[in-house]
């Protein structure tokens, strides 16, 4: 195991090196100038010229290239042009917040979505299997950005039970902080808890027609056994698959939830890094995502490992 | 025994991070004042506690040192935290002295010499316990704006010296009478040069100055809570916590009012502007005509817009009535004429004239007196909002109509401002926002030096618009000022540079429980005002 995971960090370098190489030219092909935008519509050639030396950008590309991967080595992503902050620090800052709403939403989605995906899976064709999957579609195709006004307009102008934004305090006490997170989280959870249920039901329908699920049957253990310990572990492989793929996309999806609803993560900031054409954010950022992306894949193929123990990634062999 | 360990971490995590709620690690006394700091940050609390006032701002501030400031929503916060030496009244017509009790101007307009107020006192900061103002803080926060302003604010100046005990002498590289105006700018705070170099870049982070609000927490991205200065010189402010919420969707602000969240909204716009006219009860709308004029600029030099008759053909053909009528339908615009807003004190009603009226038949003939008798094919760039590119819609129909094939460039702001600086636009659209002072927009605008920036990347370069816009510096009086501004407006409308067709309104949307609030032309918030010798205008919350 502690060989395999070596083996697989060992791989991720290669793929990090050419993530950041990609990001840094893409940043510098994007047009707009990031000094320009920096400082407004109202600064002159001279502003702009002075700012463009003092974020080093009047530099060649080769050389802020060079630059710029011999701090990544040593673990320096560099200041941020619009924070003014170590972009290292801004993502810890961020990080949190983030977090908070994202694991938050993927646990709810989750749960329910398997729970649902479960109960469709052995009521087949009945009514709540048809609602419930007609549900799930709905949810899948419902884009984010409307689903968060229309939860806004509803529980927080209509009714007055939820914030509209912002994070809440601790200081405050629990509520306020759950308050805040409830529509971000349903925002946020909607699309995977739909992707867990769908997914769920189709992969316990296969299980539970296999010939092993009819021989435990026959053997007389208990239905709840036969779901709950057997049924259910040989269905658990693609719902992990997609839970790694979900927590990818909740990342994603997190950027435009945290922007309707002004919740201060990392999907904030890479909008304003984007806006500002803050290089150093965006490459920082882009490395970032992309380093989660990699330790979600080893996590999910750590978990096959320890579920099916018959999965190896060593020698290719089964 | 596994169950148990997840479960164990999941409750860690999940504590952990919420642990990590409110950020900032400031010293916010909501602790101590719950039910205050409730009303403030939940909508669940209908009515927020009296003398808190909780503001929208639409970007989020990252930059609070004065001399790297470039939003005017960081203007905002600095504003309200540090003073300058004078400020503009609410009209934004009179200088109104603030730390300078008094100034003289030179004959040839080149020194100003400023009495400053005594008994001023810093707030408490790291480095600076409630010291003093003193000159010299004045002349080495001017001589910082003046070198190292990341936006030139300053410019002008060559050097601020303490010429007395009390008095500041500012020297300036050449005679400009926009000097006054833009010593009015957050940028040109004065500021305690130990707190500064104490805290080095952080100083942003940790902003104190004169001004009539203390900060005492910022949360990047999230909040600025700032809370009354006790010993403001002018006198104490009746809003006694100013809380600015960074809401960046305008829907989002309109709702957070409604939803009691918030008790001013800022900078509305579209849709939120309705929502919240309609919103009846505590809610109501409040606008001022904007130092801010719309504009749709031609290339001048480049292309088939340099030909002067092709300009004037692709004014004609637009009907701007039906232009405004489909772009604005809340009522947030006035119909603009000139390149100046209605609110500055250069502007000239006798040029209205010169504005092209919508005559197809006209701008038919023209097109086939110009070189470009066909028609031709051009290239428009502008920003990607919902507005400006409808506008960029409507200009491809009005011009099709003569035979013009325009190609329509919708980019972000960043790509949008790098190409309209470039002088490789053959037409673009904005808007541009300053001072009262005709000199922030037409020196911009139409000076043969801006031709690099955004303001001037249309190229328009004329001897005689330069000669007018210098003169219109080196004298003080207002009155030969706004006759040199003038000519230059004629110059420009009689070169067909633009299409200059509408003035925003600022929108707000406020409680009414904020009482003595008065919006500003420029878009400064202003809660305590004074004549320069008491306050005029003290903005409480009941």
């Amino acid at each position: 195991m502690l060989k395999t995971i070596l083996k697989r960090v060992l791989q991720c370098i290669p793929t990090l090196f050419i993530v950041v190489t990609f990001t840094f030219i893409l940043t510098r092909a994007i047009p707009g100038n990031p000094a320009r935008t920096l400082l407004g519509p109202q600064a002159s050639a001279e502003d702009i010229a002075a700012m463009e030396v003092r974020l080093g950008l009047d530099q060649p590309v080769w050389k802020q290239y060079i630059d710029y991967m011999g701090d990544v080595i040593q673990g320096d992503f560099g200041t941020s042009y619009m924070y003014n902050q170590p972009v290292v620090e801004l993502i810890g800052q961020r990080i949190g917040p983030t977090l908070q709403i994202t694991l938050t939403s993927l646990v709810i989605a989750l749960i329910i979505g398997v729970a649902v995906g479960m109960f469709s899976a052995l009521h087949q064709y009945s009514a709540f299997d048809y609602v419930f999957m007609v549900l799930a579609l709905v949810g899948v195709s419902m884009p984010i950005f409307w689903l968060g006004m229309m939860l806004v307009n509803f529980f927080s102008v209509n009714l007055g039970l939820l914030p509209v934004s912002g994070r809440g305090d601790i200081a405050l006490g629990l509520w306020d902080v759950i308050s805040h997170m409830i529509l971000p989280c349903l925002c946020l959870c909607t699309i995977p808890m739909a992707t867990f249920a769908r997914i769920t039901r189709s992969s316990m329908l296969e299980v539970i027609r296999s010939d092993s699920i009819k021989a435990l049957r026959a053997r007389g253990i208990s239905e709840r056994n036969v779901i709950f310990k057997h049924a259910l572990k040989n269905a658990l492989p693609p719902i992990i698959t997609v839970l790694g793929l979900q927590l990818a996309s909740c990342f994603t999806g997190a950027i435009l939830t945290e922007n309707i609803f002004s919740w201060p993560g990392l999907g904030t900031m890479i909008v304003n890094g984007i806006n500002n054409r803050d290089y150093m954010l965006i490459q920082g950022m882009v490395l970032f995502f992309a380093m989660i992306f990699v330790v979600i894949n080893l996590i999910v193929d750590l978990a096959y490992m320890v579920i099916n123990p018959r999965v190896s990634y060593e020698g290719g062999g089964a | 025994m596994k169950k148990i360990l997840a479960l164990t971490l999941a409750c860690s995590l999940s504590l952990g991070l919420l642990a990590g709620c409110g950020g900032g690690g400031g010293t916010d006394d909501s602790a101590a004042d719950p039910s205050a700091a409730q009303s403030a940050s939940t909508g669940t609390t209908t009515q927020a506690e009296s003398g808190t006032l909780t503001v929208s701002l639409a970007s989020s501030p990252s930059k609070l040192d004065p001399i790297h400031y470039t939003g005017t929503y960081e203007g905002q916060i600095i504003g309200q935290v540090c003073d300058r030496l004078i400020e503009y009244n609410d009209d934004l017509d009179t200088y109104v002295p603030s730390l300078a009790t008094s100034w003289e101007i030179s004959e040839d307009g080149s020194t100003y010499v400023f009495q400053i107020r005594q008994g001023v006192h810093f707030q408490d900061g790291q480095y600076s316990q409630g010291r003093e103002m003193t000159a010299e803080d004045v002349a080495w926060s001017l001589n910082r704006s003046a070198q190292y302003s990341d936006n030139a604010r300053l410019s002008m100046l060559d050097n601020a010296e303490v010429t007395g005990e009390w008095e500041v002498t500012c020297t300036l590289k050449s005679p400009n009478a926009a000097f006054l105006t833009a010593l009015t700018d957050a940028g040109n705070s004065i500021i305690a040069q130990e707190e500064v170099e104490g805290w080095g870049d952080d100083f942003g982070y940790h902003l104190t100055g004169t001004g009539a609000f203390i900060m005492e927490d910022f949360q990047l991205d999230e909040q600025a809570i700032l809370v009354a200065n006790e010993d403001y010189w002018l006198g104490v402010p009746n809003v006694k916590k100013l809380v600015f919420r960074f809401i960046s969707d305008p829907t989002q602000t309109a709702n957070a009012l409604l939803a009691g969240e918030i008790n001013l909204a800022t900078q509305l716009s579209g849709e939120a502007i309705n929502t919240v006219d309609q919103a009846g009860g505590d809610i109501s709308l409040m606008k001022v005509e904007a130092l801010q004029i719309n504009y749709v600029r031609f290339n001048m030099q480049n292309g088939p817009t340099a030909d002067p008759l092709v300009r004037q053909a692709l004014i004609q053909a637009v009907d701007l009535d039906a232009v405004r009528a489909a772009l604005y339908q809340y009522g947030e615009v006035e119909a603009a004429c000139l390149p100046l807003p209605y609110s500055s004190w250069g502007y000239d009603e006798s040029l209205e004239s010169l504005a092209l009226p919508y005559d197809l038949e006209a701008a038919k003939e023209k097109l086939a007196q110009s070189s470009y008798p066909d028609g031709f094919e051009v290239d428009i760039y502008v920003s990607n909002t919902q507005e400006r590119t409808t506008l960029c819609t409507l200009l491809q129909a009005y011009w099709s109509q003569l035979g013009v094939t325009t190609n329509i460039h919708s980019n972000e702001w960043g790509t949008f401002s790098d190409m309209a600086a470039s002088g490789n636009a053959d037409i673009y659209a904005m808007s541009w926002t300053w001072y009262p002072d005709p000199y922030f927009f037409l020196n911009n605008l139409f000076s043969s030096s801006q031709t690099s920036s955004n303001g001037n990347g249309a190229l328009y370069i004329n001897d005689e618009v330069d000669a007018a816009l210098q003169a219109a510096v080196e004298t003080t009086d207002q009155e030969e000022r706004a006759a040199y501004y003038s000519e230059v407006m004629r110059h420009a409308m009689e070169d067909y540079t633009g299409i200059y067709y509408a003035v925003p309104y600022n929108c707000y949307g406020i409680n009414s429980r904020v009482q003595d609030f008065t919006p500003r032309a420029d878009g400064t918030l202003r809660f305590i005002v004074s004549d320069g010798e008491q306050i005029v205008r003290n903005t409480s919350v009941a």
